[in-house]
C-alpha cells in the first residue's frame, strides 16, 4: 500500500473508512458502465473569532465531514453525497450517482497508486495546535492600533478566521491524492467621524498558512490600510460619469482579469459554446504586452493548490501569451472533450458539489511601462486604487468591478480623491483597449472569494499598473 | 426521510441537555435535515443529476457570561460529545459580553396559529423519470416557441428540496418546521452578430409543485429576454426616467433596507440613524413585512431569537416605521428589540401594469437587470452596473448595455414616481415594477 493511500486511510480511518469500503463504493459507482468514477472525502474544521466594541467576545466554529461520489459518462455527470460514512450510506450514494449511466458494469480500480504532491503551503504552526487564547491578542492589537492611528476612528470590528481541510480524492483508475489545506484570514472594518460626517471602510488579508501568517508587519500594515482607506473617504467625491480612460493600480486590480477574461476562459462555458471567448483560441485578443496566467503554484497564496479537487496536480497555466489566447482552464470533463491534458483547475467548494473549471491565482505579468509614465499619459480620467467586488455575464462578456477608492487624473496628475464607483465594460473590448502595461507587478494578498454555480472557492489576483483607454465609469455628473 | 419533526425536536432537546452537561449555562440548539435532487438538461441530454442529503446540529452557547456559536454535521455520539466539550472550552477563553443571554421567555409568546402550508405532501409523488421528461420537454418548448432566435445552447433545470428543522432554547422555547421548495427554470444562449453570446433566462420557484409557473411561460419569457439583448448598443450619459422591472427591484431595495439592521446602526454604519418616523422615501413607497403568507417563500412563525413574528410596516407612505433590531443588538443599544429579520414583503401597489408604466413614461430607459456594483450603507452612495432597453414614444425600443446607475440611497427612493401592479410572484420580496425620475446613468 502506498504512503498516500495509507495517509488517507489513516486520516479517514477514524471515521470508519477502509480499503474494503473504497472497493465496495467503486463497485456500485461503476455498476452502470461509467467511464470513470471518483470519491472525494473531506473533513474541515473552521474557526472564526470576532472583536466588536473593544472585546473579543464571540467565537464561531464548524465541523464538516462528508463524501462526494461522482460518476462520469462522456460529458454527463452523476453526483451524490453523504455526510454519513457508514457502509450502507456510502454505497447508496455511489449507486445514486451511477444512475447517470445505463450500461453494463465495469470494474473498479485494481490497485491504488499515488504520485507525491508538492508542498505549496507548509504550515509551520498548524491550526490544530493553536488555541483561541493565542489568537485573541491579534484582534485586540488591531483594535488598539486603529484607535492609535487616528482620533477620528469611532468603531472597529475585526474578524479572524482559520481553517484546516483534509481532502482525499480516489478515482476508479486507482489514483489517490491526500492533501491538507490550511487557510488564514483576517478582516478589519473601521468607522470614523468628522463633524456630522461618517465614513466606513475595510481591509483584509488571507493566505494558505498556519498561525505564522500573522507577523507583526502584516498586522501593522492591515491596521494602517484599514484606517487610511476609511479616512480617505472624507475628502473623496463621486467619480464623474461616462466613458473615460482608467488607470488601474498594481495589485488588487487583477479583479479586472478575473471578471473580464478569467470566467470566460473556464472551459465548461466554452465546451457548451456559451462564452464570449468560445471561438477565440489561438487568436490575438490583446496587445503583445499582455500575458495572463492562472497559477496554483504560488507559495502560501490563497488560491494555491497542491492538487485540485479531482486529483490533478495544481499548476501554472498561461491563458494569454503576448496577447494570444493559448488555452482554457480545464477540469477532467472539459479536457477530455477538447482532447487536452487537464490544467488542474477542477475545484469545488466542498464534498457537496461536483468540481468545475475554476480560477486559482490569476494575474498579468509585468510589461514595459513606467507606472508614472502611464499616469502622465492621461489627460482626464480615473485612477482606480482599491476594489471590493466584481461580476460578469459569461456569454455577453459584460463585466463590472467596484472601485472603493481612487483619484481623478487631470493633465497627467492624480488630483481629486473619488470613491464608491462601479466600472462596467465588455471583456474582449476592454482587453483590446488595455494599451499600457506597467513594470511594477504586485501580487494581492486579500481574501478574495469567487462564486460560480452557487459554489465559493478561495482565489487570489495580481496585476501591474495598466491603462485601459476607455471604459464606462459609473459616477455622478453635477 | 429519516427523522420526522418530533425526532428532530428530541435531538435538539438532547443537544441542549448535552450543552448544559458540558458546562453551558444556557443554549440555543437547532437540528436540521434536508434532502433534494437537481437535474440539469442541456441540448438534448442530461448534463448532470445530483442528489443531496444534509444534516447538521448548530448550538449557540452561553458560558459564564461568554458566547459562541458552532455547528457540525458529524453526528456520531462520540463526535457530538467532543463537539460540545470543545465548544464550551473555547467559549471560556473569550472576553465576557454582558449583552449575550437568552431572551426573556415572555418574548416568545404570541406565536400565530397559522398553517403556512410550507410542505407539499406530494413531494415524493414524482419519479426521477418524470423529472427527466419535464426538463427535456421544457428544452423542446423553448426551441419551439423561439424559432427565430440564433440559438447556441438551451439548458433547463429542476431542483427540489425537502427540509426540516427543530429549534430548542434551554429556557423554554421550542419549535419545529418542515417545508419543500421546487424550482423549474430554463436559459437560452444566442449568438449575436458581433460575436457576443447573450443569455436569457426565466424560472419559477414555489413551496408547492402544483403552484409552479407554466413551462409555456418560462419558454416564452427566457426566449424574449435573450432576443431583447441582441444588437445591444450603448447609452449616452445623462439623467433619465427609469422603469425598473420587478425582478430587478430587489437589488436597489436590498441596498436601501440593509442599513436598517441592528449591527449597522449600533456600529454607526447606517445612514438611517435617527430617521425613525421620518420620511426617507417617496410617499408612494409602502412596504410591510408579511411573515405569515400561506405558502410564502420567506414565511416563518418565529425568528432566530425565538420571537413570534407578526405583520408590520417597514416603510409607510415613505416614512420609516421600524428598524430591524434583534435581541442582542437591542440590549447593546438599550432599545426594545423589533426582530432582526424580514420575511415576505407586501407592497402598496399602483394601478398600472408593466406596459402601462412604459407607456406613461414615454421617453426613458427600462432597466431589466443589474450586474455587479455595490453600495455604502454609511454614506448612502451606490453604483450598480445594469442593462435594458430604451423607451421611446411609450414603447420599448433598442437594447442597451454597459450602463452604470449611481446615486445616493437617501435620494433615489425619493425619486420614485410610480409603482406598478405586478408584484414578482417568483420572489418573497414581491417587488412590483417601479419608476424613478432623474436617475444618473453613465454610458458612452
Amino acid at each position: 500500500m502506498s504512503d498516500t493511500l495509507a495517509h488517507g486511510l489513516g486520516y479517514f480511518g477514524r471515521f470508519g473508512v477502509t480499503e474494503e469500503l473504497l472497493r465496495a463504493a467503486f463497485d456500485r459507482a461503476m455498476s452502470t458502465g461509467a467511464d470513470w468514477a471518483e470519491l472525494f472525502f473531506q473533513h474541515k474544521i473552521s474557526h472564526h473569532l470576532g472583536l466588536e466594541d473593544g472585546a473579543v467576545n464571540r467565537a464561531f466554529g464548524s465541523v464538516t465531514l462528508g463524501l462526494g461520489v461522482r460518476v462520469i459518462k462522456g460529458d454527463q455527470t452523476g453526483y451524490a453525497y453523504t455526510e454519513d460514512l457508514s457502509r450502507s450510506a456510502v454505497c447508496d450514494a455511489a449507486a445514486t450517482a451511477a444512475v447517470i449511466a445505463d450500461g453494463t458494469a465495469r470494474s473498479g480500480p485494481v490497485a491504488f497508486n499515488v504520485r507525491p504532491l508538492p508542498d505549496r503551503y507548509p504550515e509551520r504552526e498548524p491550526w490544530a495546535e493553536v488555541g483561541v487564547e493565542r489568537k485573541m491578542p491579534i484582534l485586540s492589537r488591531l483594535n488598539a492600533l486603529a484607535f492609535e492611528r487616528s482620533a477620528d476612528i469611532i468603531k472597529v470590528r475585526v474578524g479572524f478566521a482559520d481553517s484546516t481541510g483534509a481532502v482525499w480524492v480516489v478515482d476508479s483508475d486507482g489514483r489517490a491524492s491526500f492533501d491538507h489545506q490550511p487557510m488564514a484570514q483576517i478582516s478589519m472594518s473601521c468607522t470614523a467621524e468628522r463633524g456630522k460626517k461618517r465614513e466606513s471602510n475595510a481591509a483584509n488579508l488571507a493566505g494558505r498558512e498556519g498561525f505564522e501568517f500573522f507577523t507583526d508587519q502584516r498586522i501593522s500594515k492591515l491596521a494602517d490600510d484599514a484606517v487610511a482607506r476609511t479616512l480617505f473617504l472624507f475628502d473623496a467625491s463621486p467619480a464623474p460619469a461616462g466613458a473615460l480612460p482608467v488607470v488601474l493600480a498594481a495589485g488588487s486590480s487583477g479583479i479586472l482579469l478575473h471578471e473580464a477574461i478569467g470566467h470566460g476562459m473556464e472551459a465548461d462555458f466554452n465546451r457548451k459554446g456559451i462564452s464570449v471567448y468560445s471561438d477565440k483560441l489561438n487568436q490575438s485578443i490583446a496587445s503583445a504586452d499582455v500575458t495572463i496566467v492562472d497559477d496554483g503554484t504560488e507559495l502560501g497564496a490563497r488560491g494555491s493548490i497542491n492538487v485540485d479537487d479531482e486529483g490533478v496536480e495544481g499548476q501554472r497555466t498561461v491563458l494569454v501569451e503576448q496577447g494570444v489566447l493559448r488555452t482554457y482552464m480545464h477540469d477532467r470533463i472539459s479536457a477530455q472533450h477538447y482532447g487536452v491534458a487537464p490544467t488542474g483547475n477542477g475545484r469545488r467548494e466542498s464534498f457537496r458539489h461536483p468540481p468545475l473549471p475554476r480560477m486559482r491565482n490569476t494575474y498579468m505579468l509585468p510589461g514595459p511601462c513606467d507606472p508614472e509614465e502611464i499616469i502622465r499619459s492621461v489627460k482626464r480620467g480615473v485612477y482606480a486604487a482599491s476594489f471590493t467586488n466584481g461580476q460578469v455575464m459569461i456569454g455577453a462578456g459584460d463585466f463590472t468591478f467596484y472601485i472603493k477608492t481612487g483619484y481623478l487624473i487631470e493633465d497627467g496628475r492624480l488630483t481629486q480623491p473619488i470613491k464608491d464607483t462601479n466600472i462596467i465594460g465588455n471583456g474582449p473590448e476592454c482587453l483590446r483597449k488595455t494599451d499600457m502595461v506597467g513594470n511594477d507587478f504586485q501580487f494581492d494578498d486579500g481574501g478574495w472569494t469567487c462564486g460560480k454555480d452557487g459554489q465559493s472557492v478561495p482565489v487570489s489576483l495580481g496585476m501591474p499598473t495598466v491603462r485601459v483607454a476607455e471604459i464606462t465609469v459609473g459616477g455622478v455628473n453635477t | 426521510m429519516s427523522g420526522e419533526p418530533n425526532t428532530l425536536l428530541a435531538a435538539a432537546h438532547a443537544g441542549a441537555a448535552q450543552a448544559r452537561r458540558h458546562g453551558a449555562d444556557a443554549a440555543k440548539v437547532v437540528v436540521s435535515r434536508s434532502r433534494g435532487v437537481d437535474l440539469e438538461w442541456r441540448d438534448g441530454r442530461l448534463e448532470r443529476v445530483q442528489e443531496r442529503t444534509q444534516r447538521s446540529l448548530s448550538a449557540e452557547l452561553f458560558v459564564n457570561g461568554r458566547y459562541s456559536a458552532s455547528s457540525t454535521n458529524d453526528l456520531r455520539p462520540e463526535a457530538l460529545e467532543a463537539f460540545f466539550a470543545d465548544a464550551v472550552a473555547m467559549t471560556r477563553f473569550l472576553e465576557p459580553d454582558p449583552h449575550r443571554c437568552l431572551p426573556d421567555p415572555s418574548l416568545y409568546a404570541g406565536r400565530a396559529s397559522v398553517d403556512l402550508d410550507a410542505l407539499d405532501p406530494t413531494y415524493d409523488a414524482v419519479s426521477s423519470a418524470e423529472r427527466r421528461t419535464r426538463v427535456a420537454e421544457l428544452e423542446a418548448l423553448i426551441r419551439e416557441r423561439n424559432p427565430e432566435l440564433p440559438i447556441i445552447s438551451v439548458s433547463t433545470e429542476i431542483s427540489e428540496t425537502r427540509s426540516q428543522s427543530a429549534r430548542v432554547h434551554t429556557n423554554g422555547f421550542e419549535g419545529a418546521r418542515e417545508g419543500t421548495s421546487f424550482v423549474l427554470g430554463g436559459q437560452v444562449t444566442v449568438k449575436d452578430a458581433d460575436g457576443r453570446r447573450p443569455m436569457g433566462w426565466d424560472y419559477s420557484v414555489r413551496r408547492h409543485r402544483a403552484d409552479l409557473g407554466s413551462a409555456e411561460s418560462i419558454a416564452r419569457t427566457a426566449g424574449a429576454r435573450a432576443a431583447a439583448q441582441l444588437g445591444s448598443g450603448k447609452l449616452p450619459t445623462g439623467r433619465y426616467t427609469v422603469v425598473l422591472e420587478n425582478r430587478a427591484v430587489p437589488r436597489l431595495l436590498g441596498a436601501f433596507l440593509g442599513p436598517l439592521h441592528g449591527p449597522a446602526l449600533q456600529q454607526k454604519q447606517s445612514l438611517w440613524e435617527g430617521k425613525l418616523g421620518e420620511a426617507i422615501a417617496s410617499p408612494l413607497l409602502t412596504i410591510f413585512d408579511e411573515p405569515h403568507r400561506v405558502r410564502g417563500l420567506g414565511s416563518a412563525l418565529w425568528d432566530g431569537d425565538g420571537f413570534a413574528t407578526h405583520r408590520r410596516p417597514l416603510i409607510e407612505g415613505g416614512v420609516l416605521s421600524t428598524y430591524l433590531i434583534d435581541h442582542y443588538y437591542g440590549l447593546k443599544m438599550g432599545v426594545a428589540p423589533t426582530g432582526g429579520d424580514t420575511h415576505n414583503l407586501a407592497w402598496s401597489l399602483g394601478n398600472r401594469d408593466y406596459e402601462g408604466l412604459i407607456a406613461d413614461v414615454g421617453e426613458g430607459l427600462l432597466i431589466d437587470r443589474f450586474l455587479g456594483g455595490n453600495s455604502n450603507g454609511t454614506s448612502g452612495e451606490f453604483s450598480f452596473g445594469c442593462g435594458g432597453r430604451v423607451i421611446r414614444d411609450g414603447r420599448l425600443a433598442e437594447p442597451v448595455a454597459e450602463i452604470n446607475l449611481s446615486g445616493n440611497l437617501a435620494e433615489i427612493w425619493n425619486q420614485l414616481k410610480a409603482v406598478g401592479n405586478d408584484p414578482d410572484p417568483e420572489s418573497g420580496s414581491s417587488c412590483p415594477t417601479c419608476v424613478f425620475e432623474g436617475v444618473q446613468l453613465s454610458g458612452h
